[in-house]
């Protein structure tokens, strides 16, 4: 058991540390790219303060939070905030990084990290309910929408439980292994799923789709994401 | 389905592998140039050539004489057929040769001074004639290549130019050819020693450059077809090719006799593949002449060896089936076997080169010489990048045919529509940038964690247990990494000296929990590697256990019973004699806890034992041959090393007074 994790610690992660980072800066690359060798003719019709504001908004998207599906809007905001936190900022993950990236980050308490992932956990399972029982979210979610989701639960259960022994029914060395690869796993997915918003959500403000869609796309919209016309 | 799409089909899986091989020798590249020769490859003073030289370089400037040979038919002789192959023909040099120099650097330990064998001239040197050759060629076929390049980029007065120099061109390309072709076999001829009788001839040189002309030929065929499979399969496969839903338009054809229509470009690959079988044939008489003339040549023969067998496989690869195909009707009106006629030549001439470079080479190195893979990856790293030059060159420029000309127009333009995710996964995703870079980010981290080499190191060997066989000894001989040199140590002395049973502690810092008679070489298990001697796993139960720790299971409860603090590492753990008071002994118990929860080599095990003290009493007693290598390694010091050593210790010395 000690060598798999030795391996997941090791080669594994590194492997898929290594896919995310070059999965994201491909996705960079390429847009960058689409952006300015191939629009560079219609960069002068771009509307970068709306584009601006659009971003610095949904950075804090208050006005967002009290309409529409209010459930499941805070709960995306919540999920994002341990998310991101977490993973970054927990001790023992930052012994990780200074290992293999050689960086010292800050730490978040213990207490408050496990406050955090609790909350987080709870906002997965609320939107992973909605997803499946609210029927307009139902019908604008697709099979990688969901299953993501329930991959996002894993490492973050599996991590609370080996952090915490009294609550752990698992061998401590199993609980830690199934941290491991489900978060590696995650890592891995990064570039090929729609978890490359992580780069890619800077560029959805200049994107096409943002500013130049064609008159009537609004129905292909649903037609391409979904592959069948949507009964909203 | 249309042409355009049909091409792509053919050449997309390859291109994809070719990119794959390309990313993980780049990431084998930069480790070789990272960690150095001795720890990415296995060659040593023994076996100093391998894979790159002989396989990437011989075997590879071997394979590219075709821009030469076909140069002297096409341009010199003007004969009809071989014109149209003197532009792919000098590609396929220029790509050859290029490669051979680029893995070349990979296998000289200083490759930036790759060109001082252009100032520092030793004339009595094979290599040195080969080096301005190969050099000076790679420089000539790219000059020859350089006017089908200008004719899409313009520059049409340079292209002029270039163009009536070809002739020259030409000319002082066959000269230092054949220079370096032969040079490459006269270099074996200064080693009858080592060489195997079977491949040691006299007239080596002679058969490098026939059987290399020979063979040359043979892939240029080989590499036609391909092109022709790939592109536009009518012109050598003829017009009834009909394969996977692709309906040709010239299938007329004499179909009432149920002849097939010829291709119009299978008479090139036949006339390539003849030249190259007579070539061959000239080679197979030189060969039997040789075995039947050279007695011990004609013993190994018979001999049994497997290198026999793999001289026969080689002869009948490279000459004796290439000639006898070429000699039945059937084959020359094929162009599938033609191509299998071309490509046992080529394969049996690389195999040649590779049998007289390393199989009939290092017999005498006593072990197999068999290379690692970062050696695998970066020849096949190099070979790709190689051919996806290839690739791009006769896609956007005139080389086997205008190809490009054609496609400029019909390039897919980009839609800014919103597309299907299916589409843009088919479409813009399966060619170019978008394409290679999805393979980049799979091959780069596998390449790097497959081929680091860290992360390869094995379990090192064990060191023999000295302490524990040899405790009652007056006398010690430590021979720990077995090379016959022992370190003599007076075991009984030192321990009367120092003071009896107490002074054990003085040396032996620490023995294994319940355990007071523990060998040296039970922690230090590395000769010069540190050990890892702590194992979590266990004592997780163990803890528990002695702890006698409850919930739903106990083990996980032992965290906090050795690490306090947020993270749980090495750093937050306690000491070892914390809780080890009673089984463990430790010269300094406040002192017991194990760095990085690791023991040091062997090697530095000993000598920091027994050094400081020695140093210590030979200032102190003025006994100065206290301190020398000599008192404890009688054998094995090197000269020079015991006054390097002592200098430093006078500086050390005179710093301390200070």
């Amino acid at each position: 058991m000690q060598a798999w994790i030795d391996f997941a610690m090791g080669p594994l992660f590194a492997f898929s540390l290594g896919v995310m980072a070059l999965g994201l800066l491909r996705h960079l690359v390429l847009q960058l790219d689409t952006l300015f060798r191939r629009k560079r003719s219609r960069l002068k019709y771009m509307p970068w303060n709306k584009m601006l504001h659009d971003s610095l908004e949904w950075a804090l998207p208050v006005r967002h939070l009290t309409s529409g599906n209010v459930i499941f809007s805070n709960a995306s905001f919540v999920f994002h905030i341990g998310a991101i936190l977490v993973p970054l900022f927990y001790a023992g993950h930052i012994v990780l990084w200074e290992q293999w990236l050689g960086v010292k980050l800050w730490s978040i308490g213990n207490g408050f990290a496990d406050v955090l992932t609790v909350i987080t956990i709870l906002a997965v399972l609320v939107l992973l309910v909605s997803r499946i029982a609210v029927p307009r979210l139902r019908a604008i979610s697709r099979n990688s929408d969901v299953s993501l989701l329930v991959l996002i639960l894993l490492p973050f259960i599996s991590g609370f439980l080996a952090a915490h022994p009294a609550f752990n029914p698992l061998p401590w060395q199993t609980m830690f292994l199934i941290h491991l690869l489900s978060a590696e796993a995650l890592l891995i997915l990064v570039p090929f799923t729609k978890l490359s918003h992580i780069v890619l959500i800077f560029f959805d403000r200049i994107s096409e789709i943002h500013w130049q869609l064609r008159p009537g796309a609004g129905d292909r919209v649903a037609e391409t994401v979904l592959g069948k016309e949507a009964k909203v | 389905m249309s042409e355009l799409e049909l091409t792509t089909d053919r050449t997309q899986r390859i291109k994809d592998v070719l990119w794959a091989l390309t990313f993980a020798g780049l990431v084998a590249m930069l480790l070789r140039f990272v960690f150095g020769l001795g720890a990415t490859t296995n060659l040593d003073d023994r076996v100093p050539w391998g894979l790159w030289k002989i396989f990437n370089m011989i075997s590879g400037a071997a394979l590219a004489t075709c821009g030469f040979t076909v140069g002297f038919l096409g341009h010199v002789l003007h004969l009809k057929p071989f014109d149209r192959m003197v532009k792919p023909a000098i590609l396929v040099a220029f790509l050859g040769y290029g490669a051979s120099l680029f893995a070349l650097l990979f296998d000289i330990g200083l490759p930036w001074r790759f060109w001082h064998p252009f100032v520092h001239w030793n004339i009595h040197s094979f290599l040195f004639e080969v080096f301005w050759c190969v050099s000076c060629y790679f420089v000539i076929t790219f000059l020859e290549l350089s006017p089908t390049l200008l004719e899409r980029l313009g520059l049409a007065k340079l292209r002029g130019v270039l163009s009536k120099a070809a002739g020259v061109f030409v000319i002082i390309g066959i000269t230092l050819s054949s220079l370096h072709h032969t040079s490459l076999g006269s270099l074996f001829l200064v080693t009858p020693q080592r060489l195997h009788a079977l491949w040691y001839s006299p007239i080596i040189s002679l058969l490098f450059i026939i059987s290399a002309i020979g063979g040359g030929l043979m892939l240029l065929a080989l590499i036609k077809t391909l092109h022709s499979w790939w592109y536009d399969p009518s012109r050598v496969f003829g017009g009834t090719m009909v394969r996977e839903g692709v309906v040709c338009k010239t299938c007329g054809g004499d179909s009432e006799n149920g002849a097939t229509p010829e291709g119009p470009d299978l008479h090139v690959v036949r006339a390539l593949v003849t030249a190259g079988a007579w070539v061959l044939s000239v080679y197979l008489l030189l060969k039997i002449g040789d075995l039947v003339l050279r007695p011990e040549a004609r013993a190994a023969l018979l001999a049994g060896t497997w290198e026999s067998v793999l001289y026969v496989v080689e002869l009948l690869s490279a000459a004796i089936l290439p000639v006898l195909l070429v000699l039945i009707k059937p084959v020359r009106r094929s162009p599938y076997a033609l191509a299998v006629t071309a490509g046992l030549a080529a394969f049996g001439l690389a195999l040649n080169r590779v049998d007289v470079g390393i199989f009939g080479y290092f017999r005498d190195a006593g072990e197999l010489y068999f290379p690692s893979a970062i050696e695998w990856v970066i020849t096949f790293g190099v070979l790709a990048m190689a051919g996806l030059a290839f690739f791009f060159i006769i896609e956007n420029f005139s080389v086997f045919d205008d190809r490009w000309k054609r496609l400029a127009d019909s390039e897919l333009k980009f839609s800014s529509s919103f597309d299907r995710l299916t589409w843009v996964w088919n479409h813009r995703l399966m060619t170019g940038l978008e394409r290679a870079s999805l393979i980049a980010l799979i091959v780069l981290p596998l390449a790097w964690i497959t081929l680091y080499p860290p992360f390869l190191e094995s379990t090192p060997p064990d060191t023999r247990a000295p302490l524990a066989v040899d405790a009652a000894r007056d006398t010690l001989r430590i021979d720990a990494n077995r090379d016959g040199l022992d370190a003599v140590f007076a075991h009984t002395a030192h321990k009367q000296r120092l003071g009896g049973e107490e002074s054990c502690v003085n040396c032996h810092h620490l023995s294994m929990p319940a355990d007071r008679a523990t060998p040296c070489s039970e922690c230090h298990r590395a000769m010069e590697a540190e050990t890892v001697i702590f194992n979590h796993e266990q004592h997780l139960a163990w803890v528990a256990e002695d702890k006698e720790l409850g919930g739903w299971i106990p083990e996980n409860q032992s965290c906090v019973e050795c690490h306090s603090g947020q993270a749980r590492s090495a750093a937050s753990a306690k000491a070892c004699m914390e809780c080890h008071r009673e089984d463990m002994h430790a010269v300094d118990p406040a002192n017991g806890r194990l760095a990085q929860f690791a023991a040091t080599s062997y090697h530095s095990a000993m000598h920091n034992t027994c050094i400081p003290c020695h140093t210590e009493n030979a200032l102190t007693q003025n006994r100065p041959e206290l301190d020398r290598c000599t008192t404890c390694h009688q054998f094995g010091v090197p000269e020079g090393l015991e006054e390097n050593l002592q200098m430093r210790e006078l500086v050390e010395v005179r710093i301390r007074r200070q």
